[in-house]
């Protein structure tokens, strides 16, 4: 393109920045990303809250179980236990069905399990149903999955297979969370190392709410005075 | 021979790079991985990041969160250090467009900083090209710095006019 130049003098352009800029003065443009992106750690409750395997003895008492067709059934049987950190954890389902021939694979109807994300936050995790394979120490849930925490975050899977051996959790369906004005979406995600490390995976796509924005803003006002 | 600038840099306010706090922010990426245990998330392939009229794009960009910072990344209450953006990042807002090859950006000094083998500055038809541009969020001060001590600056006529 042909370089037309002129003989600029600085305090013009200086104006013209300043004109251009005057009517956003007052706004500030990462700062305000930047602490709604930590809103993204909060998914490593996802798979802390989940995986964390119970470290000491775990009782279960089944309040009755029958046998038909072949299947052991159990009603509202009850697991309860504590992390390796020492928080209590709890799963209840409405009915545990075991298999008499492959007794490794039980059926579990109505997941409704309590997991310590830390000592001041729980999650609490629904599905309507899932497999529990005894032998690989893995859980599918084919289904919806809910996952509510006390800070407030909502997690909705669409299934996850969790290697609770491993601390791993994988979804190759959308995942959509939310939490304090902030929310993710991708069509796939997988946990890894107790929930220390969370993948997203194609379209992934956050959404921060303006009011989420505010209180990163005054969050940053303390941080400015320290220094 | 071009207009030599007097001034090593050019200061100039970068307003347009600020973001209103009434609008939605959207982040998108092929992938975001999230380290708890290094305290640090990173979205990548295709990066943009858009609210209201202010765009960011980069094949890359790595949220570092402050590990001493109390509050624990799990529940999203810790504080983030700094952000760094690579891999053709381009930045636009109403008025004005920067390009670099690497940009990084301090929580707490609010200093954003863009480098490259060519960092282009550009607003309407106003072409500023050096290797690195300092923008302060909190003053929009922005200083775009030269290679080796000269800047390129590209003025047309008519964009004198349209300014006043």
């Amino acid at each position: 393109m042909p370089q037309r130049v002129t003989k600029p003098d600085n305090a013009s352009r200086v104006a013209e920045f300043h004109q251009a800029q005057h009517h956003s003065r007052r706004v500030r443009w990462l700062k305000v990303v930047l602490p709604s992106v930590a809103a993204v750690m909060a998914l490593g409750f996802v798979g802390y809250s989940y995986v964390s395997s119970p470290a000491k003895g775990v009782d279960v008492d089944i309040s009755s179980s029958a046998v038909s067709d072949g299947k052991l059934v159990m009603a509202s049987p009850k697991l309860e236990g504590f992390t390796k950190d020492n928080l209590p954890y709890s799963m209840k389902a409405s009915r545990a069905l075991q298999n008499l021939t492959s007794t490794g694979i039980i059926e579990l109807e109505d997941i409704d399990a309590k997991l310590p994300v830390d000592d001041k936050n729980v999650a609490t995790i629904g599905a309507s149903r899932g497999t529990y394979d005894r032998d690989k120490n893995t859980l599918d849930i084919p289904s919806e999955i809910v996952v509510t925490t006390t800070d407030g975050m909502v997690a909705k899977l669409k299934s996850a297979f969790i290697d609770i051996g491993k601390g791993d959790l994988k979804t190759t369906d959308a995942v959509d969370i939310a939490l304090k004005g902030t929310n993710i979406t991708a069509d796939s995600m997988i946990i890894l190392e107790n929930g220390k490390v969370l993948v997203f995976e194609k379209r992934v796509r956050m959404q921060l709410s303006p009011d989420k924005v505010k209180a990163g803003q005054q969050a940053d006002g303390g941080t400015n005075a320290a220094n | 021979a071009g207009p030599a600038l007097s001034q090593d840099q050019q200061q100039g306010r970068l307003g347009g790079l600020k973001l209103s706090g009434d609008q939605p922010i959207q982040i998108e990426s092929d992938k975001l991985e999230v380290r708890e245990a290094d305290s640090m998330a990173i979205f990548s392939g295709n990066v943009s990041v858009v609210q209201g009229p202010t765009l960011l794009k980069a094949g890359k960009m790595t949220v570092y969160y402050a590990k001493d910072g109390g509050g624990s990344a799990t529940t999203g209450s810790a504080n983030i250090d700094r952000l760094e953006v690579e891999d053709k990042v381009f930045v636009k807002s109403e008025t004005q467009t920067a390009t670099g090859d690497k940009g990084s950006f301090d929580m707490k000094t609010e200093i954003l900083n863009l480098t490259g083998k060519e960092v282009v500055l550009t607003e309407g038809e106003n072409v500023l090209t050096g290797c690195s541009l300092t923008a302060n969020m909190k003053t929009g001060l922005a200083e775009l710095g030269g290679c080796g001590g000269r800047v390129k600056t590209l003025l047309t006529p008519s964009s004198q006019q349209q300014s006043q």
